[in-house]
C-alpha cells in the first residue's frame, strides 16, 4: 500500500471552488475523463450528498495490460458531501474496474484557507494498493507516480474550469445589459407612441373644436 | 460531458443545468429545499439505471469494502 498527499491553494472563495468542482469535466487538462452521471443524490441535513459515477479512458502500457486487462474504459465512484454551513466539501473517489487485484481511492478535501479565508486549500489523499500480482511494488510506484501527475493536471483543470466560469458570467452581465438597455428602447418608443397618440387625438379635438365653431359662426 | 447511457446525455445535460443553477443560486444560500431540480432528475436517473444495467456496471461489488469508511449514511447500489 502506498499513501500519497498533496497540498494547493486556490486564490479563489471557496463558493467558487465548490461550484467549479461540480463543473470541472470537461476540461482539456483531464481529457481521459469522458463522463459523469449523478446516481444517487439528496439533502440531509443541510449537507449535500452525491453520489457519481465517473468514466474514464485509461492507458496502459502493454506489458500491464495483460495482467490489468485490456478494459479502456474504466469506472470510478465518487461519493460527496458539501455542507455550506461549515464551507466543506469532500470527495471520495474509488476505482471500480480496475479488476480485484488493484485499487486507487482517492480522497479531496475543499475548505477555506485557515489563514485566509477568501482563499480555498485543496487537501489531496491517494491510496494505491496492488495486491496478488507479480511486481505489486513497482506498479504501486508507478501508479502513484501517475496519480501525482494527474493530480497536477486536476488542479489546473479546475483553474481553467473557474476561467470560464467567470468569462459566462461577464456575459450573463452583458445579457442582462444588453436586455436593459432593449428595454430602454422598448419604453422610449412607448412613450413616443404614447406621445404620437396624445399629439393625434389632441389633434383631432382642435378639428372638431374649430368645425364645431365655425359651424356655430355660420349660424 | 457525456452520460454512460447515450440515450440519456441530453437528459443529463438538462438535469446539470438545473442543478448547477440550483447549487449556486439557492444551495449555497442557505435555501436547502432541493425539489426544484426534482422532476428532471428522476427521468435522468431512470435512464442511467437502465445504462448501467444494460452496461453490466454495479457498485454492489465493491459497496461491501465501501461502507466500512465514513460513508455509511447512503445506501449503496439501491434498485440496481
Amino acid at each position: 500500500m502506498k499513501i500519497w498527499t498533496s497540498e494547493h491553494t486556490f486564490n479563489h472563495s471557496w463558493e467558487t471552488v465548490a461550484q467549479a468542482a461540480w463543473r470541472k469535466y470537461p476540461n482539456p487538462m483531464n481529457p481521459a475523463v469522458i463522463g459523469t452521471d449523478v446516481v444517487e443524490r439528496k439533502v440531509v441535513d443541510g449537507v449535500l450528498h452525491t453520489h457519481r459515477l465517473v468514466s474514464s479512458k485509461w492507458y496502459f502500457p502493454k506489458w500491464a495490460q495483460a495482467i490489468l486487462g485490456t478494459a479502456k474504459v474504466c469506472y470510478a465512484s465518487e461519493k460527496s458531501t458539501v455542507d455550506p454551513k461549515e464551507r466543506q466539501m469532500t470527495l471520495k473517489t474509488i476505482n471500480l474496474t480496475f479488476c480485484r487485484h488493484i485499487s486507487v481511492d482517492e480522497v479531496l478535501y475543499y475548505t477555506p484557507h485557515p489563514t485566509d479565508p477568501s482563499k480555498t486549500l485543496l487537501k489531496q489523499e491517494a491510496t494505491v494498493t496492488v495486491e496478488g500480482v507479480p511486481l505489486s511494488r513497482y506498479m504501486e510506484d508507478l501508479l502513484t507516480s501517475k496519480i501525482s501527475v494527474n493530480a497536477g493536471k486536476g488542479r489546473q483543470g479546475l483553474e481553467w474550469v473557474i476561467a470560464k466560469l467567470n468569462t459566462e458570467i461577464s456575459s450573463q452581465v452583458k445579457g442582462i445589459a444588453e436586455s436593459a438597455a432593449r428595454s430602454t428602447d422598448g419604453l422610449l418608443s412607448h412613450t413616443k407612441k404614447s406621445l404620437d397618440d396624445m399629439t393625434e387625438s389632441a389633434r383631432k379635438s382642435m378639428d372638431d373644436l374649430s368645425a364645431t365653431a365655425s359651424k356655430h359662426i355660420h349660424i | 460531458m457525456n452520460s454512460i447511457g447515450e440515450e440519456c446525455t441530453e437528459l443529463k445535460r438538462q438535469y446539470d443545468a438545473c442543478f448547477n443553477n440550483w447549487f449556486s443560486e439557492k444551495f449555497l444560500k442557505g435555501q436547502t429545499d432541493d425539489s426544484m431540480c426534482a422532476p428532471i432528475f428522476k427521468v435522468y436517473q431512470e435512464c442511467v439505471k437502465k445504462a448501467m444495467k444494460a452496461q453490466n456496471i454495479e457498485f454492489k461489488e465493491i459497496d461491501g469494502d465501501y461502507l466500512k469508511d465514513e460513508f455509511k449514511d447512503t445506501p449503496p447500489g439501491k434498485g440496481s
